[in-house]
């Protein structure tokens, strides 16, 4: 009989480094301990050295390679602003669609997004933003090659020195390769090969190899990677990871969404079947992908709440006349979440200003990571014209990240399912019907996501036996959090 | 070797009738074309940015249900917009309502910028050595 494995996941945030010691036995996992500790940006061995020592034990004098001597480490990280991403294609509904698709499901965030050929202000653009990596698309195989042959001759002669990937019309490969040969430029299969083919998984492993060849050096994770004898990837990545295998692995765990509130970003996944074929309905755009991401980087609890409260004025002020509560608490508050972005909301009124906030970032952030209808009349009666992901069937949602994965809050989850239609776009959002809230209570899911891998059963069961139900009126049974067993209590 | 010519192909609007738009597609590609189908309900942003991605020479445009006129206005403009200047646009179908003569159809719809106009009972072998001509034509304009 196989030995259970024990092993440690860390995941590198911007301002905390979680981290938990996990014992594997073959489909079954159980969490041993856990461990939280501000990010120490300057020195990550050092931060890394006090994990280990809190997980495992040890000596304040033992190697990082001494202490994890016995125990695997798994790493991943979202700090210096995650992997980003600028996305160039053709049409913007069809490669450059894909291309920003792509670049999301490899964990990137896109930070820019240029249809058509770039002008010299793009470009000047993409210089002072200067992203992790260029990922240049446009045209099917054998169809256009104008367009990224023009922009591949402006990356030729930018300052910009970073990795660039092409994915886009093969026949312009050659091409585009001589154009960029002064560049680090790496090639991958085109991320739409024919009209509305989607094959985004080429460019999505490539961005994987560059990020860890080349980005994870200037990252400052390069060492830290080496010490620890493992390979790191970006945080949402593992996440990605971990909403596909819990389909395969959880019986009943199909179409389901997980909605991570950061301060600075919303990321949305979604895994939905796609809906049966019905002759009334016609399908428009790309093809959408089983599992999905989004990110939202406008969208946040503290570093971007300016931009919710800009962005979701009406909803804003609802909400906030419903609690009796007026604009200025609502500045005063800003002001005080800019001055510290690690603000912990404690008491009122801050504790519902943050639920409005984040009720606003989910409602738009699920705005734009679902796909819309319309009605249309024909001769022959109504028929539906759908474009994007259908949401519909989804039966669950989880709420992760600090302020979503604390049980409590799930009604601001709920509300801001509950009333979607955003003002100023046509049709309607295909968005869950009567969903179920659950809160990744733990904060398991970034440091599940790095087992997702190798370890897709244990990671996908784990995930689900950890999340607390947020439908109980009453509260059940606690559910210890190390071993999924109801009965055990809540450390 | 000649790498084969990419020809775009759907049904405008509304309209759902397929039956013409299968055999469209069999019988171009069996001519040695890449036909890109896009099926029923094909708005002209969707055969516009199809063209734009595949590198496409022409557009062929099936119009059944009588609403072609308005369907197909703005199309060429669209295509100028687009920066797709020499587009060829073929239509064909039922084009109006009614019992309209094919050389008022053929007229108003040449007037709104399509190349080649056919009727319902449009003679296949024919319009494919249109398309061959007038490929040929462009081609060396260009
Ligand atoms: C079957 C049919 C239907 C079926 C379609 C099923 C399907 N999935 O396709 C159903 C019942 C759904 C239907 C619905 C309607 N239909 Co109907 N339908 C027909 C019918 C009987 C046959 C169509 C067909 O399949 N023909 C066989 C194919 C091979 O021929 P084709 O489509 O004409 O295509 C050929 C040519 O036109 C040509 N061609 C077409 N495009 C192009 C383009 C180029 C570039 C070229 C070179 C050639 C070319 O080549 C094609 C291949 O050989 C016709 C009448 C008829 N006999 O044509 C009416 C007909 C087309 N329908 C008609 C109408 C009015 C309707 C409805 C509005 C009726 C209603 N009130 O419900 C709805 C419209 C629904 C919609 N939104 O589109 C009218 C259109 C009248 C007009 N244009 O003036 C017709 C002509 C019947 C009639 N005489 O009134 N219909």
């Amino acid at each position: 009989m196989r030995n259970p494995t024990r092993l440690i996941s860390i995941d590198i945030g911007s301002t905390h480094t979680k981290s938990a010691l996990f014992e594997l036995d073959g489909a079954n996992g159980r969490l041993l301990a856990r461990h939280a500790h501000p990010t120490t940006q300057e020195d990550l061995g050092r931060g890394a050295g006090d994990t280990l020592r809190a997980l495992l034990g040890g000596r304040k004098d033992d190697s990082l390679e001494r202490l994890r001597a016995d125990t695997p480490v798994r790493l991943s990280s979202s700090a210096k602003g995650g992997l980003s991403i600028v996305a160039i294609g053709l049409v913007p509904e069809l490669t450059l669609e894909l291309a920003r698709m792509a670049a999301m499901s490899a964990g990137g965030k896109v930070v820019g997004s240029y249809a058509y050929s770039l002008t010299q202000a793009d470009m000047r653009a993409i210089e002072t933003r200067a992203p992790d990596i260029l990922l240049l698309a446009g045209g099917t195989d054998g169809g256009h090659t104008d367009c990224v042959l023009r922009n591949a001759a402006r990356i030729a002669e930018s300052s910009f020195s970073g990795p660039v990937l092409y994915a886009g019309n093969r026949a312009a490969a050659d091409e585009v390769a001589a154009l960029l040969r002064h560049k680090s430029l790496a090639v991958a299969d085109n991320i739409m090969p024919a009209m509305r083919a989607v094959e985004i998984e080429p460019a999505r492993q490539a961005i994987r190899r560059i990020f860890l060849e080349r980005i994870v050096a200037g990252k400052g994770l390069a060492r830290l990677a080496e010490q620890l004898g493992t390979q790191p990837q970006p945080t949402p990545l593992g996440v990605l990871r971990l909403v596909e295998a819990i389909p395969a692995h959880v019986p009943a765990w199909t179409d389901f969404c997980v909605v991570d509130l950061g301060g600075a970003t919303t990321d949305f996944y979604s895994h939905a079947e796609p809906p049966v074929a019905d002759e009334r309905v016609v399908i428009k755009g790309v093809p959408e992908p089983h599992a999905k991401r989004t990110v939202e980087g406008d969208l946040g609890l503290r570093v971007s709440a300016p931009s919710v409260r800009e962005e979701a004025r009406e909803l804003v002020a609802t909400r906030l006349a419903e609690h009796r509560l007026d604009e200025t608490a609502l500045n005063r508050y800003m002001e005080t979440i800019a001055a510290q972005p690690g603000h912990i909301a404690a008491g009122e009124p801050d504790e519902t200003l943050d639920g409005i906030l984040a009720e606003a970032c989910v409602r738009m952030a699920l705005e734009r990571h679902a796909g819309r209808y319309e009605e249309a009349y024909t001769p022959q009666g109504k028929i539906f014209v759908q474009t994007g992901k259908d949401l519909r069937g989804v039966k669950r949602v989880i709420g992760s990240g600090g302020f979503l994965s604390v049980p409590a809050n799930s009604h601001w989850l709920r509300r801001a399912f509950a009333a979607v239609g955003c003002p100023g776009r046509s049709g309607l959002p295909l968005v869950p019907e009567a969903p179920a809230f659950h809160a990744d209570r733990a904060g398991l899911f970034p440091l599940l996501g790095n087992l997702a891998d190798l370890w897709p059963e244990a990671a996908a069961r784990l995930a689900v036996a950890t999340l607390a139900d947020a439908d109980a009126t009453a509260p059940g049974p606690p559910v210890d959090i190390a071993t999924g067993q109801q009965g055990a209590h809540v450390p | 070797m000649n790498k084969p010519t990419t020809v775009v192909l759907g049904v405008i609007g509304a309209d759902c009738h397929s039956v013409g738009n299968k055999i469209l597609e069999m019988f171009f590609a069996d001519k040695g074309y890449h036909v890109v189908n896009l099926g029923v309900m094909v708005s002209q942003e969707e055969f516009i940015h199809a063209a734009l991605e595949t590198d496409a020479r022409a557009i062929l445009v099936s119009s059944l249900y009588g609403h072609g006129e308005i369907d197909c206005q703005g199309l060429r403009e669209g295509c100028r917009e687009a920066g797709l200047d020499d587009m060829l646009l073929y239509v064909g179908g039922n084009l109006v309502v009614g019992k309209t003569p094919f050389e008022t159809v053929e007229r108003k719809f040449k007037a709104m910028g399509f190349d080649r106009v056919f009727g319902p009972h449009a003679n296949l072998e024919e319009a494919v050595a249109l398309l061959e001509d007038d490929l040929r034509r462009h081609a060396k304009s260009d």
